[in-house]
């Protein structure tokens, strides 16, 4: 097997001592760092499908973007050379009031994996956090808000309102968390809403596309 | 009519209930606690609570919690300044275990609480939590403890262990003190759609050590173990009935619960499928809640469930909905048992 085609199903399976290692030997091969990045984003793909079948756990789940984050590390240095394969900058958080961030946390990674630029401005985040982190920021075209309380729903709505109204384009916003459905999303105008991490990245990388 | 012990022991022993249990009412016997249930000791006690809008404190494991004046309920904090083990291969080393050694004195004052008890009428239950994964992710956050199982699972067995043993030591000072009929213990496992951990991994890490401190209970008397955990863990029901749990609370409406008495009723019995994420919201109604207990009552029947709000203890985060939901279940006894 090709070094590049080990690092995938290394990163699948989450061996984060052996990734970088195969990272190095997939370069020395001649393999273009970006093919070895889209190798690994394919990897979290499988991933992210198996969660959502119900296959893997959390856990996997963690040392799988643990994995790939190892192996980018080695990138690094080759890929600044090369022409950017970002899908653009995503705004991540958790809205207003609320704490959680497991949750936000899994889907921070399953869409880095995906390939955008994570700002993660963490928890308990006001409307006009959001809006700021997307003024401060190059390139976003996403905003990713995330809400576990039935209590933080309407911070959700709020956020999303403020967003609007900001008159900031250019970026679509994606929601999600326990109490979210996809109806909800859609009356507080939202672009799109995924049920987990590994749809997340999905419906992330359709809209932005779109 | 049979009272609210008998009538909850008909339903979890397929007897002949003549109504819904009615959420925690057969567990409420402490009208001073927050949750209806024994909430006190001297350990609990000395282990420093936050309030709301207060600055953050160290609980008794030194895991610093807050509680921000805008959110519903207390945190514990896990940025790397107050992450209580960095490291999970240095445990030993910053771990420690509250004590436990407290005069007679002490454990003394909150007996008349429980003397005070209408066992007649209710269990003596005892309120717990966190539980044993939960103490593990307190400590480091979640996303360290979920990958050190598999990362440096021996060590996370060795603190396991620890933790376990520090439960058993409180489980026999409060039998020994309170000699309680019911233990209502928390320990989520999951989200609403997973378990957290693999059913494989889960037996692997915690079925022993519940077994015992559960088995521990049950050898001192104590007649019903009942196991909050609102998350999906439909896949670990086989493993709570050999731990012993008699009642699993907090079963959310994702598990398919009317499938799992079918599969499991007689084992364990089931006390939730009224989600709070459905009806406890801002914008609830009376006939929301009606609505959604009557699914529940109407899919699960007389046997081996209890109609429930999903959170671990009686109440609701928007004012009304408990006792919205309360009524709604006795409409539908009225309804079902005539
Ligand atoms: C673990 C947990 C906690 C932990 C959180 C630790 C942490 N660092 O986050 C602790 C114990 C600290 C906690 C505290 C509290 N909690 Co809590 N908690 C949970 C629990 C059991 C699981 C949540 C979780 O982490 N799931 C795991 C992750 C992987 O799943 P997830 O969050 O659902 O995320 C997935 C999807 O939803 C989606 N997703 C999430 N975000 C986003 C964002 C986008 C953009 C997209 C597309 C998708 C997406 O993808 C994720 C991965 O697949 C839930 C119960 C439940 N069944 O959900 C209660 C729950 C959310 N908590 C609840 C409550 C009430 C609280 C407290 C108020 C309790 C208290 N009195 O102290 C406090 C709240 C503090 C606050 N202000 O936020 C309630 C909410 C009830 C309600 N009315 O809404 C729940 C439902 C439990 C219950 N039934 O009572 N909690």
């Amino acid at each position: 097997m090709a070094k590049i085609d080990e690092v995938k199903e290394q990163v699948i399976i989450g061996k984060t001592k052996m990734v970088p290692g195969l990272v190095q030997a997939a370069l020395d091969e001649g393999s273009a760092a970006k093919d070895i990045l889209q190798a690994m984003i394919d990897g979290m793909k499988v991933v992210g499908d198996r969660f959502s079948a119900g296959e893997i756990y959390v856990p996997e789940m963690l040392i799988a973007a643990k994995a790939m984050a190892k192996g980018v590390e080695v990138l690094k240095p080759s890929l600044s050379g090369e022409a950017s394969t970002s899908l653009g900058t995503c705004v991540i958080g958790t809205v207003e009031g609320d704490l959680h961030d497991i949750g936000k946390n899994l889907v921070n990674m399953m869409i880095g994996s995906a390939g955008f630029d994570m700002v993660d401005i963490g928890v308990d985040q006001a409307p006009d956090k959001f809006i700021e982190a997307i003024k401060n920021n190059k390139n976003v075209k996403l905003v990713a808000c995330s809400a576990l309380l039935t209590t933080t729903l309407p911070a959700l709505k709020k956020t999303v309102d403020a967003i609007r109204e900001s008159g900031l384009q250019g970026f679509k916003i994606i929601v999600g968390g326990a109490p979210v459905t996809a109806q909800f999303a859609e009356e507080i105008g939202a672009d799109a809403y995924a049920p987990d991490a590994g749809s997340a990245a999905e419906k992330a990388k359709e809209i932005v596309a779109a | 009519m049979l009272t609210k012990r008998q009538n909850l022991l008909e339903t979890i022993r397929g007897g002949k209930p003549d109504r819904f249990v009615n959420q925690y009412e057969a567990f409420d016997c402490d009208p001073g606690s927050i949750f209806g249930m024994i909430m006190g000791d001297p350990i609990a006690a000395a282990s420093p609570r936050v309030g709301r809008g207060e600055p953050p404190v160290k609980d008794g494991w030194g895991v610093t919690r807050a509680w921000p004046p805008n959110v519903p309920g207390a945190f514990p904090v896990h940025d790397e300044e107050h992450k209580v083990v960095k490291d999970i291969t240095q445990w030993e080393k910053v771990v420690k275990a509250p004590r436990l050694d407290y005069p007679q004195s002490e454990w003394d004052k909150f007996k008349p609480k429980i003397a005070a008890v209408d066992r007649n009428e209710v269990f003596v239950t005892i309120f717990g939590a966190p539980g044993i994964f939960e103490q593990l992710h307190y400590l480091m956050g979640m996303d360290d403890c979920l990958i050190a199982f598999y990362e440096e699972p021996q060590a996370v067995k060795d603190l396991i262990q620890y933790v376990t043993d520090w439960k058993l030591s409180y489980a026999k000072l409060l039998c020994d003190n309170f000699a309680p009929e019911v233990i209502l213990q928390h320990d989520d496992w999951g989200s609403h759609r997973s378990s957290f951990l693999s059913p494989d991994m889960f037996e692997e890490f915690f079925l022993e050590p519940y077994k015992k401190w559960y088995g521990y209970y049950k050898e001192r008397g104590v007649q019903l173990i009942v196991h909050h955990n609102d998350s999906y863990s439909a896949n670990l029901v086989p493993f709570m009935i050999e731990m012993k749990v008699d009642i699993w609370q907090g079963c959310v409406t994702t598990n398919n619960v009317s499938e799992l008495i079918k599969k499991y009723g007689g084992k364990i019995s089931f006390m939730g499928d009224i989600d709070n994420g459905l009806v406890d919201r801002e914008d609830w109604t009376q006939e929301l809640v009606e609505q959604h207990v009557r699914r529940a009552c109407e899919e699960n029947g007389k046997h081996y469930f209890i109609p429930c709000i999903t959170q671990g203890g009686k109440g609701s985060v928007y004012d009304g909905v408990y006792d919205a939901i309360s009524r709604a279940i006795d409409k539908m006894s009225k309804e079902m048992f005539n």
